[in-house]
């Protein structure tokens, strides 16, 4: 666990020095004062960078301590679980304005479903999924006038 | 008060009786689900009110508008999922409340909050719209700029203990609200060429992703082992608060009451910075600040109550000068012109049973709201009885919803999944979510009134201390940056002293 | 969705309630149905969702002439705003004067201001449409936009409105000439509220109008409140900018209650309701400055499709309905139909280019 800890912070001033170099990127102004538009991000993510400087030095002086939460919480079969879903949310985005919203959330919600829930409670995955969808596709679309695919 | 009987009257015929109960309820409904707000509920029903009267249109909307504050919260409470920026602050106790079992209570007394919250401010308004709309004028960028300075300090000052992570993510907040066209140049930033991009991030998408789909996330961490837990959780019965949360939520409930009020009336402020202010600030005048995020009671019912009267707050400049105070105000706005109705200065005379007869609709509303309101808590406790199994792929798909109706593109589902990623990060690390998400609220609003106020005077600093507002406002900024350090001081003097008594 | 579509969707709703509800009760009673019997009802009952699907997204009226399916107005703005107003009120005048037999459907695709929505619409068949305005051609000469208006078939110009220059009702300016005589003699003293972007008919209007008294666009403070018009009045009541330009209708009625005055407006004579408030024109500056509104379909439809639209919304345009909305909204009738519609985006984008390039915006 010691990589995650050491890592967010690591990430934290790589982000800031992402947004600080593209700031002084930012295309001078043409109207009113020419570098107006740069002040403000420059100074956030320099201040962000040199916070996540203190913030690491902070972590690397605390390694030894143990956090039991970290080292409990990263199961391998919470983190599929996410992976999942989120591979899903993709498949989701990909499909959803050609498929049409009903079935591409009947085929979302019911994939999620069935992989979380288990095969052996399909009855009730299928009436959720299938009633889940109809209702909010219903409420969406027609009753507030929400213009979904 | 002349026109306040035929408002009156106005406002008791069945009909509009019927539109206050349909739009409380509607409201209480869109207020509920991630990413759909009063804006949008108030938007779709615009060609239902094509054929309406508009005494009773606006009466609908405003019920929907204020009835969207009291749902806003249930979700906070339930999930910890806000519907919107005015229901934050309802996760930071009310969340953990409903971890201790205590959901039903939180619910009640969030529902009573905002509903003394909404009559006081009806009180306030009929008492003072004039002169505070007069009052909301002087607030120039400088104002503003000091006012959103305030508001993320006091949300800074909350994550005691981890100001770094609390700074961080501030910092990230506001260099996400920096995405996209800068208003003051023209000048696209960060906007990798994308025309998408170019309005910068929904906040809502933030919300939405890092409370509702981080949220889950988090969930999933530990959804295989959760299963005896469950039983403990099962205790929700109680639907009613008890003596004891209520003395502790009453007075916070009427101070934050006129709080809400007075940054409602302010145009662009609005329900979200004054839940905020009214928690911080109570958090600061607490014996017991320690509870505050750990399901503290007043710690929800207070910011409850303010942004509900911010709501009512709100209406005040769109009805005395015609100026939408938020983006659902500026909703009506238009819808009420459709009908022919231009609200501004002459309103209260040209037409004044309609303005009586809104009043007077928000307090049957309001009345009618803590209703509806009380008896859905029992209904909806029962949420937390659905097996977490079902429950979180649902709500994952409502969030894709809720995403999709804010600007209908698919774009927004990888932000959505990304910001449940940074959220779950966030969650596992313990970094405080709301400086993130406040941040890029008011980030914009906070740049280019700091900007806009250094054009008006020519480039001097000095436009900051200019006026009484700019002062008081700079004085409570420092006050709520400093004060966990001075608490911080006394108590280690304490300790210390302590320390010599028993050595 | 028509009535019968409608009827046919509760008769499915109820039927499908019942069936869950029946289903939900064998099940949590014994569960000792035959799983084959469930799976027959699922599939039965999925079918009828798809179908059911299928069906509203599809009622055609089936004669092989265009329209052949429903129509789609594209806003390409949120719910609540000016675009989504127009669309809204198009597709609900056409429905109501039974003009159009098919469905009209308003779909809203916001961003990049216009540009999300044209960019959607660009890719559609002739059944779909868009509302427009002025940014269709600013956005490509601020470099925010590859389509221009000649990627799409212009169909009408709608409405317009008019533009107004306002200023607190203490100031020192008798007409639109003291203020621009002052800008030119201490420009960093008159600081100039606008929203909520640069580059729109506001700021525009107001760059035109300053250059054709040899004011320099560089002399020009704006201050840019991004929340649009509401705010930059509120500005100006608070004393917070000295002057503002802004559409008529934030600020009129702040005019006739006297908490502001409009120096002058872009239209060609002056206005009801505003008969004290001169034109630009015959204050000397010899200009007329509409911010139009219209629709537009993508790109190459045919001679017939356009006639269609000609035809239908020139009959709207004459409604009751239509002019009501034109009060309401403090718009004035501008309806050209497809082929003047044409002519007058060749002239625009002529001004456009001219006045953006003036700006100082692109350089």
């Amino acid at each position: 666990m010691r990589i995650i800890k050491i890592g967010l912070p690591i990430l934290m001033i790589a982000v800031s020095l992402v947004f600080l170099i593209s700031s002084f990127q930012i295309p001078k102004a043409t109207l009113g004062s020419a570098n107006g538009p740069l002040y403000f991000p420059i100074g956030i993510s320099a201040l962000m960078l040199i916070l996540s400087v203190i913030y690491l030095v902070n972590e690397l002086r605390n390694i030894h301590e143990k956090e039991e939460k970290l080292t409990d919480v990263f199961s391998k079969r919470a983190i599929q679980l996410i992976v999942v879903t989120i591979i899903l949310g993709i498949i989701y985005a990909l499909t959803f304005e050609t498929l049409g919203f009903l079935i591409s959330t009947i085929l979302f919600l019911g994939v999620l479903l069935f992989y979380l829930n288990g095969w052996r409670k399909w009855l009730v995955n299928v009436i959720v999924t299938v009633s889940f969808s109809f209702i909010t596709w219903y409420g969406f679309s027609q009753l507030l006038g929400v213009s979904l695919p | 008060m002349e026109g306040f009987v035929e408002g009156l009257m106005t406002a008791i015929q069945p009909i509009n009786i019927i539109w206050i109960v349909i739009g409380g309820f509607l409201g209480t409904v869109v207020g509920m689900l991630p990413g759909l707000g009063p804006a949008t509920a108030v938007a779709v029903l615009i060609p239902v009110t094509f054929g309406m009267d508009p005494t009773s249109a606006i009466i609908l909307m405003a019920a929907i508008y204020y009835g969207a504050m009291y749902g806003g919260s249930r979700s906070s409470i339930l999930l910890n999922t806000p519907g919107d920026g005015s229901a934050i602050a309802a996760t930071f106790d009310g969340y953990p409340m409903a971890k201790k079992g205590q959901a039903g209570q939180a619910m009640a007394i969030s529902a009573v909050a905002s509903f003394i919250g909404g009559i006081l401010a009806t009180f306030g308004f009929v008492a003072l719209a004039k002169p505070l709309a007069s009052f909301a004028l002087q607030f120039g960028p400088s104002e503003y700029f000091l006012l959103m300075l305030l508001t993320l300090s006091a949300i800074v000052s909350l994550s005691t203990g981890k100001m770094i992570k609390g700074f961080i993510a501030m910092c990230l907040g506001l260099l996400l609200s920096t995405i996209g066209i800068d208003p003051q140049t023209g000048v696209h930033r960060f906007t990798l060429g994308m025309p998408h991009l170019a309005e910068g991030i929904d906040f809502l998408i933030v919300i939405i992703g890092i409370y509702a789909v981080g949220e889950v996330f988090y969930n999933f961490l530990t959804i295989y082992k959760e299963k005896k837990k469950q039983k403990e959780n099962q205790d929700m019965g109680k639907t009613w608060f008890t003596k004891e949360q209520w003395k502790r939520s009453k007075w916070p409930i009427l101070r934050s009451a006129p709080l809400g009020f007075i940054v409602g009336v302010l145009p662009g402020a609005g329900g979200t910075i004054a839940s905020m202010i009214s928690y911080s600030t109570e958090k600061q005048l607490s014996k017991k600040p320690e509870e505050f995020g750990k399901g503290a009671v007043e710690g929800l019912a207070a910011p409850e109550s303010a942004n509900n009267s911010a709501s009512v707050g709100a209406m005040i400049p769109l009805l005395t000068m015609g100026i939408p105070g938020s983006g659902t105000t500026a909703v009506m706005l238009g819808a009420l012109i459709m009908l022919g109705v231009r609200p501004g200065p002459m309103l209260f005379e040209n037409d004044p049973v309609m303005v009586w007869g809104l009043i007077n609709s928000m307090f049957i509303g309001n009345i009618a709201l803590v209703i509806i309101n009380v008896l859905l808590v029992g209904l909806l406790v029962k949420v937390l009885h659905t097996p977490a199994k079902v429950l979180y792929p649902l709500i994952i798909m409502l969030a894709f919803i809720g995403t999709y109706t804010l600007s209908y593109s698919t774009v927004d589902f990888y932000l959505l999944l990304l910001f449940g990623l940074i959220g779950l990060v966030m969650k596992v690390l313990d970094f405080p979510i709301a400086p993130l998400v406040l941040a890029l609220i008011v980030g914009t609003d906070m740049e280019q009134n700091f900007r806009m106020a250094l054009t008006s005077s020519n480039g001097s600093l000095s436009i900051f201390f200019s006026s009484g507002i700019s002062v008081i406002l700079m004085i409570l900024t420092v006050l709520s940056l400093c004060y966990p350090l001075i608490l911080k001081l006394i108590k280690n003097r304490k300790r210390k002293e302590d320390q010599t008594i028993s050595g | 969705m028509n009535l019968i579509d409608f009827k046919f969707l509760i008769d499915n709703f109820k039927k499908t309630f019942t069936f869950i509800y029946s289903e939900f009760n064998i099940n949590s009673e014994f569960n000792k149905i035959r799983g084959v019997d469930i799976v027959k009802k699922l599939v039965v009952f999925v079918l009828a969702v798809l179908i059911l699907t299928a069906c509203s997204s599809n009622s055609t009226s089936g004669n092989g002439e265009y329209p052949t399916k429903n129509i789609e107005v594209v806003a390409p703005a949120s719910p609540g705003g000016g675009w989504d107003l127009t669309a809204r009120s198009v597709q609900k005048i056409l429905k109501d004067n039974s003009l159009v037999d098919n469905n009209i459907n308003v779909i809203n695709k916001p961003g990049g201001g216009g540009e999300v929505g044209w960019s959607y619409l660009h890719t559609k068949d002739s059944h779909y449409l868009a509302v427009n305005s002025s940014l269709l051609l600013t956005n490509h000469f601020l470099g925010q936009s590859k389509l221009t208006y000649e990627d799409f078939t212009p169909l009408a110009t709608l409405a317009t409105e008019w533009q107004a220059i306002a200023v607190s009702v203490d100031a020192p300016y008798e007409n639109i000439n003291d203020l621009f005589e002052d800008i030119k003699n201490d420009p960093a003293s008159i600081k100039i509220g606008v929203g909520p972007g640069l580059g729109n008919d506001d700021h525009l209007s107001f760059v035109q109008a300053a250059g054709m008294r040899d004011v320099a666009a560089k002399d020009l403070n704006f201050l840019v409140y991004d929340g649009g018009g509401g705010d930059v009045v509120t500005a100006l009541l608070g004393n917070h900018v000295n002057a503002v330009t802004t559409s008529l209708s934030e600020v009129k009625e702040q005019h006739i209650a006297g908490k502001l005055k409009i120096l002058a407006v872009s239209s060609e004579d002056r206005l009801e309701e505003l008969e004290d408030v001169p034109t630009l024109k015959e204050e000397g500056i010899d200009m007329v400055f509409p911010h139009w509104r219209g629709i537009m379909g993508p790109p190459d439809m045919t001679e017939e499709e356009i006639k269609y639209w000609d035809e239908k919304l020139g009959e709207m345009v004459k409604s009751e309905e239509w002019a009501e909305l034109l009060t309401n909204n403090d718009w004035d009738d501008f309806y050209q139909n497809s082929s003047d519609t044409k002519a007058f985006f060749d002239e625009q984008a002529e001004l456009y280019k001219d006045l953006i390039g003036e700006s100082g915006l692109v350089q």
